[in-house]
């Protein structure tokens, strides 16, 4: 345990450094004996995030992954959750938990917002232990973007792309080109990065990080306009746009679900073992565009493609009801991998009537 | 509690679902010891195909008359009846023939049509009622075990009804449509092979079938876009599927 | 502890109410949570085939809870297929229960329609225990037909201390019949309650829930004073998995029982 953002240490403004990168990097490989890093890397001209065994491997200029790393390292994909077993009676056992302490480097602004995001799901009312255990295990290493590629809108949401929240993370780092700009923002953090070559980060240099922002901002080609947007959606369930776009484009297929780094649905699945004498229970990511997502006995409360597509789009959208913050980050994921190209902020612009 | 007894039965196809439950499959051992094997020409010599069943595995297309009627008296002998495998669940490759008159097909085929006696391929759900589907070719192992641990306790199935793309980032796979363009079925394919090919960065065929509101015309689309000629789109889609409304709408769309 | 895990209980007495619908009274042990209010709901379950969302027909008594249970799907056939003294897996309670609290403040209007008498049943008798806390108190209830009554044992004690009134959509035996035949709609000009401050309660299928809501605004009671229970596909029961969502809320959670003012008009709902 690192006591990291989510356990609640002060948070601002711990210790602002300079650091050469080369530095940074000697600091990450000397973990790598008591912690599992994950970070970006090029696979085959795509950047994914995993484990790696060298900081060599890490792209950091990377523009966006396809899965964000939050959800696939603090939501598992699939899990087991219970091993229940008939015999005299019924009992119920639960699998070693995964208690693998991590490092997640080079996560995005949006990314970052959406593990925060995540978190209301998971550590909410009703906290979700799996989840807790890998996120108090989990040090996140956050980065700021310097350019947005075509399908970001972070900065039409207030996610991106610098990080403006000062808590529920680690660090942050800003590329000042031969050095990082590292933000420490838990004492866990500040214990744990005992790098020598550093000099505390002056006004100057936080002068600079707001030209590197200013800069990143101007790349943004991708914009939306949330002001009055929710009421609008709910005012216009029936706009056109919805069966349109379902009619014509949307392939159901759920890819913009899967690749969404705030969308947390799971089914719970019983598989029971041949010999009808245990049961595996798992849950894996489900998702709200499966016809039978809102089945009930006598009924599917969206059985129309277009409904399906419109709960998505507005349940990202619209979100100030469930948890007071947007449901979308504007990492523009499910614009880049949706098979037909379906942009939720073109949706929203013709429900606006631009 | 008695084993449930089993049936298998083939009509027309390559036979490899009944190879696949009974030689391949990771459960095998827990299959053949769960059930009392009544009837399956693989693995038994003789048995009683009048039954009864509790379940009888159905296999194939539906091509000949007399494959009707033993049809039907496999179901009035089974409790319950499930289709395994894409031919018996969608018509699968045989049905391919249904996209010409009959007569064009056999002729192309065969020389001397007099013991001819093949009728239009179909799925087994038009001529009796179906309780389950096991899709696939061949079957896929989640569905399959999910079928013969449903029967033995005796409970409703509950087979997976999303698209391929679902599995495919359950394995994290990198989209190979949208990545590299390869024109791949999945959006509009159930899913249950736990994404094999585009795991292995070869397009999905779609061999499990279009799944619940396809959206077949759509895709359809996007493949022209990536320069597929109408051939290769009608292909796709009538591989596997030929029979169905999803995959003829989306062959028709390709037409224009 | 992981809130996902369910607790052991054991079925005490299974009760046949109608053909397809039987009361399981359930004894549960200490680990599961002591409060519970009407209108709440458990997830109950089996290993192997899942776990539904069920409301309760009856409060703790004597250890035991109660659920009345139509078989419709997997876990509730599983349950049917069960016998007196045999184990289930439970987890609960969970959501926002009816408004007690506002029910005492005016005429009180139950109107259930099939098995959603079985939410309301909690409702009942706690006005039939604190009777004096209520003002007028009505009930009606419609079901499909007269075997499709639930809980007839229990109507004399109800008629002692409320106004009850039952209606069924069509008579299908020959014995005599004193109520009402057609839609519950119609029962609600039967009754005489008093304006401005009466509370609703309404459960049943979602387009008997729509008119009995608007019938009820026609009849001057605000929605913000009629309470509707949702029935959605859960699988966690505590906000998480999303099946049960509506943009905005999480029924399991913020539900099932809402204000109709709240849920009126709800995209992809019937209400």
């Amino acid at each position: 345990m690192f006591g990291n953002g989510m356990t609640g240490d002060p948070a601002s403004r711990i210790s602002d450094l300079l650091v050469p990168k080369a530095s940074f990097f000697t600091w990450l490989d000397s973990l790598r004996e008591r912690l599992s890093i994950i970070g970006p890397v090029a696979e085959e001209g795509r950047a994914v995030f995993r484990e790696i065994a060298s900081s060599g491997e890490l792209y950091m200029e990377y523009e966006s992954t396809m899965l964000s790393p939050g959800k696939v390292y603090l939501c598992s994909p699939r899990e087991d959750l219970f091993r229940l077993s008939f015999g005299k009676g019924l009992s119920i056992e639960e699998p070693p938990r995964d208690s693998a302490q991590r490092i997640i480097v080079g996560i995005h602004a949006c990314d970052t917002n959406a593990v925060l995001y995540l978190d209301r799901t998971f550590l909410g009312t009703f906290r979700d232990p799996l989840y807790e255990e890998r996120r108090r295990n989990t040090i996140l290493i956050a980065l700021n973007c310097g350019t947005a590629s075509k399908n970001c809108f972070c900065s039409s949401v207030g996610t991106g792309p610098f990080l403006k929240v000062e808590s529920g993370y680690d660090m942050l780092l800003t590329d000042f080109g031969e050095d990082y700009l590292v933000e420490i923002k838990t004492a866990g953090a500040r214990r744990l990065f005992d790098v020598d070559d550093i000099r505390g980060a002056g006004h100057e240099d936080f002068r600079l990080k707001d030209e590197k922002e200013r800069s990143a901002l101007r790349t943004f080609t991708k914009t939306i306009n949330t002001e009055g947007l929710n009421k609008l959606l709910r005012e216009n369930p029936e706009h056109p746009v919805w069966r349109h776009t379902a009619e014509e484009r949307c392939l159901s297929c759920t890819n913009c679900v899967m690749v969404c780094p705030t969308c947390f649905c799971y089914d719970v699945v019983d598989e029971i073992s041949m010999d009808m004498k245990t049961v595996r229970r798992y849950r894996q990511w489900d998702a709200c565009q499966d016809t039978r997502f809102a089945e009930v006995h006598g009924g599917n409360f969206r059985a129309r493609r277009s409904a399906r597509l419109r709960q998505f789009v507005t349940h990202k959208l619209d979100q100030m009801h469930q948890y007071g913050v947007s449901g979308t980050v504007g990492c523009g994921r499910c614009i880049t991998w949706c098979p037909t190209g379906i942009d939720l902020t073109e949706m929203a612009k013709q429900v606006q009537g631009k | 509690m008695n084993k449930p007894r089993l049936g298998f039965f083939k009509y027309s196809c390559c036979a490899g679902c009944e190879f696949q439950t009974f030689y391949f499959q990771k459960h095998l051992a827990e299959t053949l010891a769960a059930f009392d094997i009544v009837y399956a020409k693989m693995v038994l010599r003789g048995g009683a195909p009048e039954g009864p069943f509790d379940l009888a595995l159905v296999e194939g297309t539906i091509t000949e008359a007399w494959q009707v009627d033993e049809l039907k008296k496999v179901r009035k002998n089974s409790t319950l009846l499930f289709a395994i495998g894409a031919c018996a669940v969608n018509g699968g490759i045989p049905a391919i023939k249904a996209l010409a008159p009959e007569l064009e097909v056999e002729e192309k085929v065969y020389k001397d049509l007099s013991t001819i006696h093949s009728i239009r391929p179909q799925p087994i759900n038009v001529y009796v009622p179906v309780d389950g589907y096991i899709r696939g070719c061949p079957p896929g192992a989640r569905d399959l075990y999910e079928a013969l641990t449903s029967v033995l306790a005796q409970k409703k199935p509950g087979f997976l009804t999303y698209s391929v793309c679902v599995e495919c980032k359950l394995e994290r796979n990198i989209c190979i449509l949208v990545a590299y363009g390869m024109p791949c079925m999945g959006p509009v394919t159930n899913a249950g092979c736990g994404a094999l090919c585009p795991t292995y960065k070869r397009p999905c065929y779609s061999c499990f079938g279009a799944m619940k509101q396809a959206n077949a015309p759509a895709l359809a689309h996007k493949f022209r876009k990536l320069g597929l000629s109408e051939d290769d789109i009608r292909r796709k889609f009538t591989m596997f599927d030929a029979n169905s409304a999803e995959s003829r709408k989306a062959a028709d769309f390709s037409e224009d | 502890m992981n809130p996902l895990r369910p607790v052991k209980a054991i079925l005490k007495k299974i009760r046949r109410e109608t053909a397809d619908v039987k009361t399981y009274t359930v004894q549960v042990g200490e680990e599961f949570p002591g409060e519970l209010s009407p209108g709440q709901f458990n997830m109950v379950g089996y290993p192997g085939v899942g776990e539904a969302p069920l409301s309760f027909s009856s409060l703790r008594d004597d250890g035991c809870i109660e659920h009345t249970v139509r078989v419709v799907g997997a876990v509730t056939a599983s349950i049917d297929k069960m016998t007196e003294g045999d184990e289930l897996l439970l987890r609960g309670p969970y959501g926002q229960g009816w408004p007690m609290d506002r029910a005492g403040a005016g005429d009180l209007l139950l109107v259930a329609g099939g098995l959603g008498l079985a939410p309301l049943r909690p409702v009942i008798r706690e006005v039939l225990k604190n009777r004096d806390s209520f003002g007028d108190v009505f009930l009606l209830y419609g079901a499909r037909n007269e075997k499709n009554l639930l809980f007839m044992d229990e109507y004399e004690a109800w008629r002692k201390a409320i106004s009850f009134h039952l209606t069924v959509d069509e008579l299908v035996t020959d014995e005599r019949w004193s109520h009402s035949v057609g839609l519950i709609t119609g029962l609600l000009d039967s009754v005489k309650f008093g304006g401005g401050k009466t509370q609703a309660f309404v459960v049943g299928p979602e387009m008997m829930m729509r008119f009995v809501c608007r019938g009820l605004m026609m009849r001057g009671v605000h929605p913000s004073k009629i309470s509707v229970s949702l029935e959605r596909r859960m699988k966690c029961g505590i906000a998480q998995c999303g099946h049960c969502q509506h943009v905005g809320f999480f029924v399991c959670k913020d539900g099932p029982v809402f204000t109709y003012k709240e849920v009126a008009g709800l995209m992809d709902g019937l209400l």
